[in-house]
C-alpha cells in the first residue's frame, strides 16, 4: 500500500506538470536561498569556537573613561601577560600578539631565503604561550616548544610550500632587514575559523632589548592583544573584578612614580573569545568582525523565505487539493480510513519536497563559486553540511524539510478528509466543525499567508531601496579633502630607505603626469595612531588620549584640506619637525581651549617629552568609515617615520604616473615589491561589510518576490479556474474584457496596500536603527516606501492579468460550459 | 437485509432548510433488484447515498443486516461499507491517476487483500469483463461505456451482498447502456442485491421492484409488471 501511495503521488505530479513545476522551482529556491544563509550564519558563528577549552579563553581589551566619554580600545599594555603570569594562579595560560595593522593590506614583510626575496603578508610577535592557548594544527614542530627562544619564527604551510617548497622548513634560516630568524615550526592557517590572521609569528623575546624594557613596564602604551586561558571553573566576574582592583593600583603606583596626572580612568573588560568576531564597537580589531545584528537579520531574512515558499507550497497544495476532492471521496467510499488518506497526501507531499530538496542542493552546489566570491568566503556544502563537524546542522536543516513536508501534506489532508463523501461527490466542499459549517473556499487563512509573503517582499523591496540610497550617499558625501587621482605607496621595509627617502619624493615629483607628492605615517582610511598628550603649560596641564597622524610636508596641500585658522606645516624659517602640531576643528572642541594657536602641547616620545605648539587648525574632514562622526586628531610633522608616499596625478594621466612610479620604485628600491593601492579605492572599502549587506539584501529581494511571483501565479490560476463559469456569465451579461480583469486584479490590491502599511511600519523602525549606526546618513524619505508598494502591486497584478487573459478571452460558451 | 423506518434528511445551508428526504419507510430483502424512480431534485439520490453509508440521516432509522447504522461511528460505517457494498454511479467516478487494473483493484487494497489474491481476482473479473486488454489504459483512454465496465468490476470486485447504481447507463449511448444493464441483471441472479436509481423505464424494466419518490417521500411501489 506504502508503494502504491508514492506511485499515485508521481502520477499525480506528472499529471499536473505546470502546479508541479511551479510547486518545485518555488520551494527548491526557497531552500538553495534557505542553505546559503544558514552556511553563511554557521560560517560566522563558528568563529573561534574550535579551540580546545574555548569556554576559558578570554581577551583582554582596555576601556578609558574620561568625563563620560568612553573609548574602547582592543589593544592592552605588553606587560599583562607578565601580571596574569604572576599574580594570578587562576590563570593557566596568558599570552599576547602584538597589533599589526589590519587595514593595511599591502603592509606585507620581506624575507629573504638563499638571496631570494618572498613576501609575507602578515607577520605579528607574540609569546611562548600562543600556542597552548589556541591549538592551531603543526604539520611540522610542536606547539609546546615554539616561540620560547629569541630570533624563532613559526611560518604557515602555505608560506612554507612558497619558500621551501617540499622541503622541511625547520631549522631553516629566514632574514628580514632586521635580523635572521630560525624556522620552528609550520602551522595550518585555515584548521580553524578565527579572528586571528596572521601568517607568521615572531617570537616576542626577539624584540631588542632597550624597547622590550620599556613595554614591560609601561601600563599606558597600548600595543597588544592579550589572550588568557582561565583554570576550570574560574568565574570571569570575579576574576575581572580581582584584575581590575589590582591594575587600578598598579596604575595609580605607576603614574605617581612618574609625575603622570592622566585624566580619567582604565577598565580591562574579559571578552569570550568566542565573542571576538562579533564586537565592532573596539578601535584597532580585526576590520573581518562583523555587528552580530546583521547576522540576526539574516537568519529572519532565511526563515521569511523558507517562510514564503513554504507559504506557497501550503497555499498551491490547498487550492490544488480542492480539485482532487472527488477523488478523495471516491477512496472513503471505497473503505478508505481517514489516516489512510492523510498518509497518503504526506507521501505526495514528501515526493515533492524531497524532489526540491535535491534541486535546491544542487543549485547550492552549482552557485557556491558566485556566492563565495560575493561573501569573500571559501565554504563548500560537503564540508559544511555533510562532514564530521557540521552534521548536527545538516541533520537540523534536513529535519526542517521533513516538517515542511508533514506540514505541507497534513493541512489539506486534514482539512480534506474530513469532508462528507457524498457531499464531495456532489460537489460541495463544506466541513462540520462545532461553529457550524464553514464554506473551504472562503479562503481567509490563504489570503492571510499571501498577506505575510507581501509583507515580506515589500518590506525588502522598501529597504533595498534605503540601503542603496545610503550607500550612493556616502559615495558622493564631501569627506572635506579631495581623494581622486592619489596613489598610496607603501614604504619598503627597509632600514637604508630613510637614507634614499627625500631623493625617492623628489624624484617621483618630476614628471608631468604628477601634479604634487607627500608622505605620512597615516592616510584617511587607514588606521590612525593614539598617543597621551599634554596639552598647555606644565603648571595646569591636561593629559589625553588623542588620535594622531603623523604627516610629511604638502600633506594637507595635496588633499586640499583647508586651514581655518594659523598655518600649515612648513620646513623654513625653522623646521617644524616634532615641534608644530596642527589640530582639526574637533580637537579644538574637544580640549575647550580658550586660545588654540600657540597653545602648548608635549607628546611622550622614545624616552623624552618633545615639546611643541599648536600652529594651525584644519577643518573637519572625514579620515576613517562615516559611520563615525569626526573626532579629535592631532597631525605632527615627522616626514622620516612615514610608511607612505602619495603621489597625485593629474586627470587623465593616470597610466602615465604609474609607468614612471614604477619606474623610480625600481630605480630606489631594487629587489622590494611595490605595494600601493588608490586612496578613493581605499575609502571605499570601508564600506565593504556594507556594499556586501546591499547586494545580499538586493538578491534577496529578487528572490521573495520571484518565490512570492511563482505562488501567485498558481493561486491566481486556481482561483480564475474556480471562477471560470462566473466569469462566462458576466460577459453574457455585458461586461468587458477589461472590466472582468481589472475585477480579478483589484483582489489583490487590498490586500498589497495592508501589507504595505505593516511592511512600512517594520521597515522604518528596523532602517532607522539601521543608519543611526552612520553618523552621517540620509532621511528616509516616503517615496521609497510609495515605490515599494507599487512595485509590488504591479508585479501582483501584472501575474493575475497575465494569467487571465487567456480566460476572460475565451468564449462565454467555453467558460459556462467549464466542469472544474 | 435493509430495513429504514420513517427516515428523514434534511439538508442546513445558513437558514435554509431543505427536506430531502421525508419519513421514508423502506425493506429490501437479500436478492432483491429494487429500481428507485422520480422527477430530477425528488431524493432518489440522497436515499441511495444513505443507504450506502456514505451520508447520515437527520432522525428515523436505517438497518443493515440486522445492525443499526444510525448509531455507528465513521470507522464502523466504512468498515461495514467495503466489506459488504459496491458503488457504480453515473459519472463512472474512476480514479484518473489510476489504471484500469489499479482502479479495480483499489476496494480490495483498502481490504486488506494480499497481493497476490487482489491479481488473482483482478485479473479475472477485467477477463469476464472482456477488458483485459486494456488494463494497463488510464480512464481518460476509455469510451463511456468501457469507464463504466471498469466501475461495475470495481463494485463487485469485492463480492458485494448490495450493489447501489446511481443512473448507472446515465452517459452512455443505448448499445452500451444495454451491456451495462445486462450486467446489472446477471449480477442479480448470482445473488447480489441491487438499488438502482435511473430515470430510465427501459433501465427500470430489468428490476423486480419499483419505488417511486416525490418530494422526498415514497408515493408508490409496485412490483415490475415485466419480471
Amino acid at each position: 500500500m506504502v508503494g502504491n501511495y508514492f506511485k499515485i503521488g508521481y502520477r499525480v505530479l506528472l499529471r499536473q506538470k505546470s502546479y508541479t513545476l511551479l510547486n518545485i522551482t518555488g520551494l527548491a529556491i526557497g531552500i538553495a536561498v534557505f542553505t546559503f544563509i544558514f552556511l553563511y550564519i554557521q560560517s560566522e558563528i563558528r568563529y573561534d569556537r574550535q579551540w580546545s577549552g574555548h569556554e576559558n579563553i578570554y581577551r583582554v581589551t582596555s576601556e578609558y573613561n574620561v568625563d563620560g566619554k568612553i573609548e574602547k580600545l582592543a589593544l592592552t599594555p605588553f606587560r599583562l601577560v607578565d601580571d596574569f603570569r604572576q599574580e594570578f594562579p587562576e590563570v593557566e595560560y596568558s599570552t599576547n600578539m602584538f597589533f599589526t595593522d589590519p587595514s593595511d593590506i599591502n603592509d606585507v614583510s620581506s624575507v629573504t631565503y638563499k638571496d631570494e626575496v618572498f613576501e609575507i603578508p602578515d607577520i605579528t610577535l607574540s609569546g611562548q604561550n600562543f600556542f597552548k592557548i589556541f591549538d592551531y594544527r603543526f604539520i611540522e614542530g610542536s606547539p609546546d616548544s615554539t616561540l620560547s627562544k629569541a630570533n624563532t619564527m613559526v611560518i604557515s604551510s602555505s608560506i612554507a610550500k612558497e619558500i621551501f617548497g617540499n622541503e622541511t622548513a625547520i631549522g631553516k634560516k629566514l632574514s628580514t632587514v632586521v635580523r635572521e630568524y630560525t624556522v620552528v615550526g609550520v602551522f595550518e592557517k585555515k584548521c580553524r575559523p578565527t579572528h586571528h590572521n596572521f601568517d607568521a609569528i615572531v617570537s616576542v623575546s626577539s624584540i631588542e632589548k632597550k624597547g622590550f624594557d620599556r613595554l614591560k613596564k609601561d601600563w599606558y602604551w597600548l600595543t597588544c592583544y592579550t589572550y588568557i586561558k582561565l583554570q576550570n571553573e574560574v568565574n570571569i566576574e570575579d576574576f575581572a573584578f580581582k584584575f581590575n582592583e589590582y591594575a587600578n593600583n598598579a596604575r595609580a603606583n605607576s603614574s605617581r612614580e612618574e609625575n603622570l596626572n592622566i585624566d580619567g580612568y582604565f577598565t580591562n573588560n574579559f571578552e569570550p573569545v568566542s565573542d571576538v568576531h562579533f564586537n565592532t564597537e573596539l578601535q584597532y580589531d580585526s576590520p573581518t568582525n562583523i555587528d552580530v545584528t546583521y547576522l540576526y537579520i539574516f537568519g529572519i531574512i532565511a526563515a521569511f523565505i523558507l517562510l514564503t515558499a513554504s507559504i506557497n507550497y501550503i497555499n498551491l497544495a490547498t487550492a490544488r487539493s480542492l480539485k482532487r476532492a472527488k477523488e478523495i471521496g471516491i477512496r472513503k467510499v471505497m473503505g478508505a480510513f481517514k489516516r489512510q488518506l492523510i498518509f497518503q497526501y504526506i507521501s505526495e507531499s514528501l515526493i515533492l519536497t524531497f524532489i526540491s530538496f535535491i534541486l535546491a542542493m544542487s543549485l547550492v552546489e552549482f552557485l557556491m563559486p558566485q556566492f563565495n566570491q560575493l561573501v569573500g568566503k571559501d565554504l563548500t556544502l560537503v564540508g559544511s553540511i555533510f562532514s564530521g563537524e557540521g552534521i548536527f546542522f545538516g541533520i537540523i536543516l534536513f529535519l526542517m524539510i521533513l516538517v515542511l513536508a508533514l506540514v505541507g501534506g497534513s493541512f489539506p489532508a486534514y482539512i480534506l478528509t474530513s469532508f462528507n463523501p457524498a457531499s464531495v461527490l456532489k460537489g460541495n466542499y463544506f466541513i462540520s466543525s462545532r461553529f457550524g459549517k464553514q464554506q473551504f473556499s472562503a479562503g481567509l487563512i490563504r489570503r492571510f499567508l499571501v498577506t505575510v509573503q507581501y509583507v515580506v517582499s515589500i518590506g525588502m523591496i522598501i529597504s533595498t531601496f534605503i540601503i542603496y540610497a545610503q550607500m550612493d550617499f556616502l559615495k558622493s558625501h564631501d569627506l572635506g579633502f579631495e581623494e581622486d587621482n592619489i596613489v598610496v605607496i607603501n614604504t619598503p621595509h627597509d632600514s637604508t630607505f630613510k637614507q634614499r627617502f627625500n631623493k625617492f619624493l623628489k624624484t617621483l615629483d618630476k614628471d608631468n603626469s604628477v601634479s604634487g607628492v607627500t608622505s605620512a605615517h597615516n592616510v584617511p582610511g587607514y588606521t590612525a595612531g593614539k598617543m597621551l598628550f599634554y596639552i598647555g603649560d606644565t603648571s595646569e596641564q591636561n593629559i589625553q588620549t588623542l588620535n594622531f597622524y603623523g604627516i610629511g610636508y604638502n600633506y594637507f596641500e595635496l588633499l586640499k584640506a583647508p586651514l581655518i585658522q594659523g598655518r600649515y606645516f612648513s620646513c623654513s624659517p625653522s623646521d617644524d619637525t616634532l615641534s608644530s602640531y596642527i589640530i582639526n576643528e574637533a580637537a579644538v572642541e574637544f580640549l575647550n581651549l580658550d586660545t588654540v594657536i600657540g597653545t602648548s602641547i608635549n607628546i611622550a616620545y622614545e624616552d623624552k617629552l618633545e615639546g611643541g605648539k599648536i600652529v594651525g587648525v584644519v577643518k573637519n574632514f572625514n579620515f576613517s568609515s562615516l559611520h563615525k562622526d569626526v573626532e579629535p586628531l592631532v597631525f605632527l610633522l615627522n616626514p622620516r617615520q612615514s610608511r607612505y608616499v602619495l603621489v597625485k596625478y593629474k586627470d587623465n594621466a593616470e597610466e602615465a604616473a604609474m609607468q614612471h612610479i614604477n619606474k623610480v620604485w625600481k630605480k630606489f628600491n631594487e629587489g622590494s615589491f611595490l605595494h600601493y593601492t588608490l586612496l578613493e579605492t581605499k575609502l571605499e572599502s570601508l564600506y565593504h561589510g556594507d556594499k556586501k549587506m546591499l547586494s545580499l539584501f538586493i538578491y534577496f529581494s529578487v528572490f521573495v518576490i520571484f518565490i512570492s511571483s511563482l505562488g501567485l501565479y498558481g493561486l491566481s490560476s486556481f482561483l480564475i479556474q474556480h471562477r471560470t463559469k462566473e466569469i462566462g456569465i458576466r460577459r453574457i451579461l455585458g461586461g468587458s474584457e477589461k472590466q472582468i480583469m481589472m475585477m480579478l486584479a483589484m483582489v489583490y490590491l487590498r490586500i498589497v496596500l495592508f501589507a504595505g502599511i505593516i511592511a512600512s511600519v517594520i521597515v522604518y523602525f528596523l532602517m532607522s536603527n539601521w543608519l543611526d549606526t552612520f553618523a552621517y546618513h540620509i532621511t528616509i524619505n516616503g517615496w521609497y516606501f510609495v515605490a515599494g508598494i507599487l512595485i509590488t502591486f504591479l508585479i501582483s497584478t501584472g501575474t493575475v492579468l497575465i494569467r487571465s487573459f487567456k480566460v476572460v478571452h475565451e468564449s462565454p460558451s467555453v467558460s459556462l460550459n467549464y466542469a472544474g | 437485509m435493509i430495513e429504514t423506518f420513517e427516515l428523514t434528511k434534511t439538508f442546513k445551508a445558513e437558514d435554509i432548510e431543505t427536506i430531502a428526504l421525508r419519513n421514508v419507510s423502506l425493506k429490501v430483502e437479500k436478492g432483491d433488484f429494487l429500481a428507485i424512480m422520480g422527477p430530477s431534485g425528488c431524493g432518489k439520490t440522497t436515499l441511495l447515498n444513505i443507504l450506502g453509508m456514505i451520508d447520515n440521516i437527520t432522525s428515523g432509522s436505517y438497518s443493515f443486516f440486522g445492525q443499526d447504522v444510525s448509531r455507528m461511528s465513521e470507522k464502523q460505517k466504512t468498515e461495514l461499507r467495503k466489506r459488504n457494498i459496491g458503488f457504480v454511479f453515473q459519472n463512472f467516478n474512476l480514479i484518473e491517476e489510476l489504471t484500469v487494473y489499479e482502479n479495480i483493484e483499489l476496494p480490495l487494497q483498502y481490504l486488506g487483500v494480499k497481493r497476490k489474491e487482489r491479481k488473482k481476482r483482478v485479473e479475472d473479473i477485467i477477463s469476464r469483463m472482456k477488458i483485459s486488454h486494456r488494463k494497463n489504459l488510464f480512464p481518460v483512454q476509455l469510451s463511456g461505456g468501457q469507464q463504466q465496465r471498469v466501475a461495475v468490476a470495481r463494485a463487485v470486485i469485492s463480492n458485494p451482498s448490495l450493489l447501489l447504481a446511481d443512473e448507472p447507463t446515465g452517459n452512455l449511448d443505448s448499445m452500451h447502456g444495454e451491456e451495462v444493464m445486462t450486467m446489472l441483471n446477471e449480477l442479480n441472479k448470482s445473488g447480489t442485491t441491487i438499488i438502482m436509481v435511473t430515470h430510465s423505464r427501459r433501465d427500470a424494466s430489468y428490476s423486480r421492484r419499483i419505488v417511486h419518490l416525490f418530494d422526498g417521500q415514497i408515493i408508490n411501489e409496485n412490483l415490475n409488471k415485466m419480471v
